[in-house]
């Protein structure tokens, strides 16, 4: 009966691509190229030197890491900045020793348990405090205090409280990642949009109710933009308290390798170390993005 | 008709006043009168459009209705009972949609069907997505159940938000400015459902609007308000006989005469209005005009 009427405000066919390209960010550019008029190798082409063009930088600089000590710094020099080849041959023996692999574990375990515990607490803390007012009043000041703390200048006081053992890393990682995640899971709250919080008191839902229905799931993607920069800061933190004392792990590795002279092996260590931030930020992009999928065009779809 | 029976909606002598927050230029703060004096009976089934000034309270009057606020004098009766709060009787429906944005078209029918039901009964699963398409078939979006807000034009918003309010099957539909946002042919389009929905279901539907064309199309009985406090000034009657047919209603010379009798009453009042500068009285109850009220009135 009424179906016929829509087709004024139906564009299914141009919606559709719209939601395609949520998932992906980056890639809004190829649909500008226009299909009709270039051939298949191309478009291949075209994909390939953008490709390339990406990873430019990269490689320059990585090509730049292997020749430069070998062409262009003074033999002097060259001890403490081997070229790419070297390092990559002690990050071959470390992992073929089963070095790497204690030291990764090491550092993971930390980080992870560190960074649960403050995922957890800090969510838990950041709902109450955004819920009651009171309780915001009361601790807010204590909070501003504490998250004004770098972390790592309370890294002794955690080394002296609890020893150097894993007690104090893990603390300091949760310390670490805990800011981020209460700061972003308050906001989360604060921001959830009042018109759709009218629209369910409207329906006469209890606070409990609209909580659990309106207001968690609007702060959802504020929180996981928290826990993602939390990730970051976590492993950040531990690679330095791992330096100061440690048995393990991957920033004991590298002021390990650092004072015995086997610089290849720091190298080594360090490139590790940027491998796995990496890992661990796409990682958490990646389940950030699943739990926002509806809040793309929330700002031009709501106006 | 609508004095036979018992009103559905009986509004008797409602007053609303907020209390305008301290600023630098008021330091003692003061208070804003937003309604005053409202008595109006609805009758059961009826379609009543309510048009008034910018900050006449419409949107304060439609809260009260809604239990979302209480009144300073007079009651509000909804079949007789006084409206404490909100309840599932009765449904609002706002200007911005108010879609939640993470459910899609049919969890977002499906809200106000979940948890214990007035009857004390729970849906299961299956029964909530069945009512939301049944309902969602009812305003024409049957085939968009999986979309999610943002995959859904303005109109088609609106549309979902009208098949939630109907689906946990209220009596009366509140609603605010709903087509405002709408482009025209759009509203027009909705209009024209709205009244097939309302000839349906039979529900009581009270409908703000600031268009006169919606008001006296619409309406079966169009009340003006004046503005600021608002006081119903008049309530206009419609009749334009039985609009079933296709033809255009809104050329008819008897729509045309019910038309300028409704522009006529709230001309005045929206001059009187832009020259004390009024604006929308925000949800808070602070209106943005009240703080330099002294010099806007003679600027305009």
């Amino acid at each position: 009966m009424s179906a016929p009427t829509l087709t004024t405000d139906t564009h299914p066919t141009t919606q559709a691509p719209a939601t395609t390209h949520t998932a992906d960010g980056g890639t809004p550019h190829g649909s500008l190229v226009p299909a009709t008029g270039l051939s298949q190798v191309k478009r291949v082409a075209l994909n390939g030197g953008r490709a390339l063009w990406r990873a430019g930088a990269v490689l320059l600089f990585l090509l730049l890491w292997e020749l430069g000590p070998l062409y262009l710094a003074p033999a002097s020099t060259r001890v403490f900045l081997p070229p790419l080849h070297e390092v990559l041959a002690a990050l071959g023996a470390l992992i073929a020793k089963g070095q790497l692999q204690n030291h990764l574990g090491a550092s993971l375990t930390r980080s992870a348990s560190g960074f649960g515990i403050a995922v957890v607490s800090a969510v838990v803390l950041g709902l109450l405090v955004a819920w009651y007012g009171a309780l915001d009043r009361f601790l807010n000041p204590l909070l501003e205090v504490f998250r004004n703390t770098a972390a790592l200048a309370l890294l002794p006081v955690f080394t002296l409280l609890l020893g150097i053992g894993e007690t104090s890393k893990i603390s300091i990682v949760a310390y670490a990642a805990f800011f981020p995640v209460l700061l972003n899971t308050i906001a989360g709250v604060r921001t959830a949009d009042p018109l759709l919080i009218r629209a369910a008191r409207s329906l006469g839902l209890s606070n409990f109710t609209l909580f659990q229905k309106v207001i968690l799931p609007s702060a959802v993607p504020t929180i996981f933009t928290g826990i993602r920069m939390a990730g970051t800061s976590s492993i950040l933190v531990l690679i330095a308290a791992e330096m100061v004392g440690a048995k393990a792990g991957l920033g004991y590795l590298i002021v390990n390798a650092q004072s015995s002279f086997l610089i290849p092996d720091m190298y080594a260590g360090i490139l590790t170390v940027s491998l796995l931030g990496l890992a661990v930020n796409y990682l958490l992009v990646g389940v950030e993005r699943h739990f926002s999928r509806w809040r793309t065009a929330v700002g031009s779809g709501n106006g | 008709m609508t004095q036979s029976s018992a009103p559905k909606i009986s509004l008797q002598d409602v007053g609303k006043t907020f209390t305008v927050r301290p600023t630098k230029a008021v330091p003692l703060g003061s208070t804003l009168t937003a309604l005053d004096g409202i008595t109006l009976d609805v009758a059961a089934g009826e379609f009543l459009t309510l048009v008034g000034p910018s900050g006449s309270g419409k949107t304060t009057l439609l809260d009260l209705l809604a239990g979302l606020t209480r009144p300073d004098t007079g009651k509000v009766l909804l079949d007789g009972k006084d409206v404490t709060g909100p309840g599932r009787d009765r449904a609002v429906v706002f200007q911005q949609y108010a879609l939640f944005p993470w459910r899609t078209a049919a969890a977002n029918v499906s809200f106000g069907l979940e948890g214990t039901g007035p009857d004390g009964k729970r849906l299961s699963r299956r029964e909530r997505t069945e009512k939301a398409r049944t309902y969602l078939d009812l305003v024409g979006l049957a085939g968009f159940e999986d979309r999610y807000p943002h995959e859904l034009s303005g109109g088609m918003k609106q549309r979902v938000a009208i098949a939630r309010s109907l689906a946990y099957e209220p009596d009366v539909l509140l609603m605010d400015e709903p087509f405002a946002a709408l482009d025209a042919q759009t509203r027009e389009q909705l209009q024209e459902e709205l009244l097939r929905i309302w000839r349906t279901t039979g529900k009581t539907i009270i409908f703000i609007t600031h268009g006169i064309d919606e008001a006296v199309y619409l309406g079966q009985r169009v009340a003006v308000l004046s503005s600021r406090p608002g006081r119903l000034k008049e309530i206009v009657p419609i009749n334009l006989g039985d609009r079933t047919t296709d033809g255009d209603v809104r050329s008819d010379a008897v729509f045309v005469e019910h038309r300028h009798k409704v522009w006529a009453l709230l001309h005045d009042e929206v001059l009187k209005a832009q020259q004390a500068g009024h604006a929308k009285i925000l949800p808070d109850g602070t209106a943005p005009d009240e703080a330099p009220q002294a010099n806007s009135g003679k600027a305009a």
